[in-house]
């Protein structure tokens, strides 16, 4: 699955640790958000949607496989 | 309370975790206490009912090793998590740590590998040790019985609660 976190962080100029300390992760864990690496619980994903404003389909974008 | 919100996987209240983990560091302590009574009271000659011939007697060294190692640790443990209580940055970065989803996982699944390994050489071991020593060999499959019994308890245990 990927998403835009690092595309939306980087417009803000969000740092990867105010990120990680505000939806109560370590930075290692948005690190590997952004790499494509970690898929995030329904929980993370919906504190970094709330986080960013936005909804979780418009950060983690479901592949067409991944669709039901 | 506590262990049915860790095993239904509640968030936990981390201060009632540094507390419940302080009790058990205690513990632990008690029992490095109690290996080196052991070696104290036996002046070293810890009795051991089977003793293979030729076999050279280790007890001493261990229950020495095992109760300082306990000691040490427990002393260690209680140290941290009272640290965490007094401080709340750190508490709180630990916290996080302890939390953080990703961390969980990788703890959860090296868990889940070291089993299957350790179930897979206790195997190899079983049938290496029907050639070298059939004491051993019903050591191990003992081990490996209590081992598939405590998989199938946590699991049954587990389905209740989630």
């Amino acid at each position: 699955m990927k998403n835009r976190i690092q595309e939306l962080r980087k417009e803000r100029r969000i740092r990867q640790e105010d990120l990680a300390e505000a939806v109560g992760v370590t930075r290692q864990t948005i690190i590997s958000l952004e790499n494509g690496k970690y898929n995030a619980s329904l929980l993370l994903a919906h504190k970094i949607a709330s986080y960013f404003g936005s909804t979780i389909e418009e950060i983690f974008l479901f592949e067409e496989e991944e669709r039901v | 309370m506590i262990f049915n919100q860790i095993l239904g996987n509640q968030p936990v209240d981390f201060k009632k975790k540094c507390q419940l983990r302080i009790w058990l560091a205690a513990g632990f302590v008690l029992l490095g206490l109690l290996s080196l009574l052991i070696v104290f009271l036996t002046h070293g000659e810890i009795p051991v009912l089977y003793l293979e011939e030729g076999h050279q007697d280790f007890t001493r060294g261990f229950f020495s090793g095992i109760g300082g190692g306990l000691i040490a640790a427990g002393l260690i443990t209680i140290y941290k998590n009272y640290s965490y209580l007094k401080h709340a940055d750190s508490r709180k970065k630990r916290e996080i740590f302890e939390t953080d989803e990703r961390n969980r996982l990788l703890g959860l699944r090296s868990w889940a590998y070291a089993g299957y390994g350790m179930f897979l050489l206790l195997y190899l071991g079983i049938i290496a040790c029907a050639f070298v020593s059939l004491t051993i060999m019903k050591t191990l499959l003992a081990v490996s019985a209590v081992f598939a019994l405590l998989l199938l308890f946590f699991r049954v245990l587990l389905q209740k609660h989630m």
